[in-house]
């Protein structure tokens, strides 16, 4: 697919399903792409910058809308979806998945998934105000579903895990962003949470801290190494919040929200959303501020074609006014402005994004997919 | 099963819970009856009869009574109406430029709720002009704010 045309910072657009793309993830070595099409999930092989991905897997035992899926350490795939359960996929030898359903014990849909760093648990939230946090009991082969219910208030729109794979942080519809403890007895240590900035105690379920930003929470990540978390809310702000409850918050700068945030280093975070175009935020003297876009279309300079072709057919009589012909042509020309404008790779909103390619703790290429269906690679 | 969206779950859950109104009041919002408020709006008066008007837009747009009951915020509303209204056209623009990130914020709620009642929209004319100098100004950031607050006024 050719992308000369996009802005430098585009690397490759794949245009892949005819259906939004509400969540995508790539495996630890980015070869394989798993991304969400309405009851499925489907499971591409990369080749490349230039050349469409492969599909290898269908994964179709969802009857409703597949809502997120992710992928751990160990390429095992988690979905989950409207049909408020989840399931694991364990990869066969033979390229094919073997799926377990994992009893979410929810009565609503679940709407975001995330595993922990270790890949032995993962988180999933649900419109029923419960996260459920999910690991595998060997004795019953089984996966256990553990709920934090309180003090959530409405739909949980995000999730993500601490390095520690013990802190949990969470957004959603009530406003609210928190920090729980997900800590699983037998499968978590607890030396690893000595000396952590965030308490002392952590029984799972319990709330660590909480944030009120009062319109929907649509993404929240960690950056662990620093002990802090950032988050985008409906308002179009992005907020960093940090273990002493201090937030600070920046506007986005065209004014529409964002559905997605990345962190690209310690002072950098990169946000996608409703304006289809990346936006990197930089961390300054105490305060964050807005550094660049990436992909941004120039709505005041249109293609140099345009209006071009638009001479050999005016040699009419001008003295015949607004003949019939002439009004239908410029009706006819209506709408049509657009056509002639560079567009931006993302023809819709970009609701998530995923690092693609990194090093030395800095991300140097990111994956967003959006409601057009379409997964784009930048490079920041 | 085709009428899945339509079962009431909750009825077979009493642990669920609906989301009640009250669930969604933000924190920390401080209750103002109409007697705490009524110095506010006799200054707001006082700033608008003597013509000081950036001043007024200005004391209407901080600290609005979030947390007053619906006729309190009603009673303020109609001062703060009244004060956007005497505004000549040609000074809105200057005052605008003077109000903070968060004034305007507040502007914007009053200027939506003045749009949807009747006083309001007799003065239509000028609540659209305030509209489009703040859309100017600040772009479309206050309406994304005003969509998704849940502190009303």
């Amino acid at each position: 697919m050719s992308v000369s045309h996009h802005d430098k910072s585009v690397v490759a657009a794949f245009k892949l399903v005819k259906a939004p793309i509400y969540s995508h993830c790539y495996s630890n070595d980015k070869s394989l792409l798993a991304i969400t099409c309405d009851t499925n999930c489907l499971v591409y092989r990369l080749q490349g910058p230039n050349s469409q991905p492969k599909l290898v897997a269908t994964l179709a035992d969802h009857d409703k809308t597949v809502t997120a899926v992710d992928i751990s350490v160990h390429g095992r795939i988690v979905t989950c979806s409207q049909d408020r359960n989840a399931y694991v996929w364990e990869p066969l030898s033979d390229g094919t998945y073997r799926a377990t359903l994992v009893l979410l014990r929810i009565n609503r849909a679940a709407t975001a998934v995330c595993w922990a760093p270790s890949g032995y648990k993962f988180a999933v939230g649900s419109s029923a105000r419960i996260i459920a946090v999910c690991y595998y009991e060997q004795e019953n082969n089984w996966w256990v579903s553990k709920h934090i219910r309180k003090p959530i208030k409405s739909t949980v729109n995000c999730l993500s895990w601490h390095e520690n794979g013990v802190l949990l942080a969470s957004g959603g519809t009530d406003g609210y962003m928190r920090v729980f403890s997900g800590f699983i007895k037998g499968l978590d240590s607890k030396d690893i949470m000595t000396g952590s900035p965030w308490g002392d105690k952590f029984p799972f379920g319990s709330l660590v801290k909480e944030w009120y930003q009062g319109s929907y929470i649509h993404d929240v990540e960690w950056r662990s190494n620093i002990e802090k978390v950032g988050y985008v809310s409906h308002d179009g702000c992005l907020s960093v919040a940090d273990s002493q409850g201090q937030v600070q918050t920046v506007d986005a700068p065209e004014g529409l929200p964002y559905r997605s945030l990345l962190w690209i280093n310690d002072h950098e975070i990169l946000c996608g959303g409703y304006s289809c175009h990346p936006v990197m935020f930089t961390e300054g003297t105490g305060a964050w501020k807005f550094s660049q876009s990436l992909d941004q279309v120039n709505k005041g300079a249109p293609a140099a074609s345009h209006f071009a072709g638009d001479n050999d057919e005016d040699d009419e009589n001008p003295t015949f006014g607004m003949s019939a012909l002439r009004k239908f042509k410029e009706l006819d020309l209506k709408g049509k402005v657009t056509a002639h404008e560079q567009e931006s790779a993302h023809e819709n909103a970009i609701v998530q994004l995923r690092t693609f390619a990194e090093s030395n703790g800095q991300v140097t290429q990111v994956s967003s997919c959006g409601l057009d269906g379409k997964i784009v690679i930048y490079s920041v | 099963m085709d009428n899945w969206r339509r079962i009431d779950i909750d009825a077979f859950d009493p642990e669920s819970g609906r989301l009640s109104a009250q669930d969604l009041i933000p924190p920390n919002e401080t209750v103002v009856t109409l007697q705490e408020l009524q110095p506010k709006i006799s200054q707001l008066r006082s700033l608008a009869s003597s013509g000081s008007m950036d001043s007024a837009v200005k004391l209407a747009t901080s600290d609005p009574p979030y947390g007053a009951d619906n006729s309190t915020k009603a009673t303020y509303f109609q001062a703060v109406l009244e004060a956007l209204t005497q505004v000549r056209q040609s000074d809105i623009a200057n005052i605008i430029q003077q109000l903070s990130s968060e004034q305007q914020d507040v502007l914007v709620k009053y200027l939506y709720k003045g749009m949807s009642v009747p006083e309001g929209q007799k003065q239509g004319g000028i609540l659209l002009a305030w509209f489009e100098k703040l859309t100017q100004k600040a772009g479309v950031n206050p309406i994304v704010r005003y969509l998704s607050d849940r502190r009303t006024i």
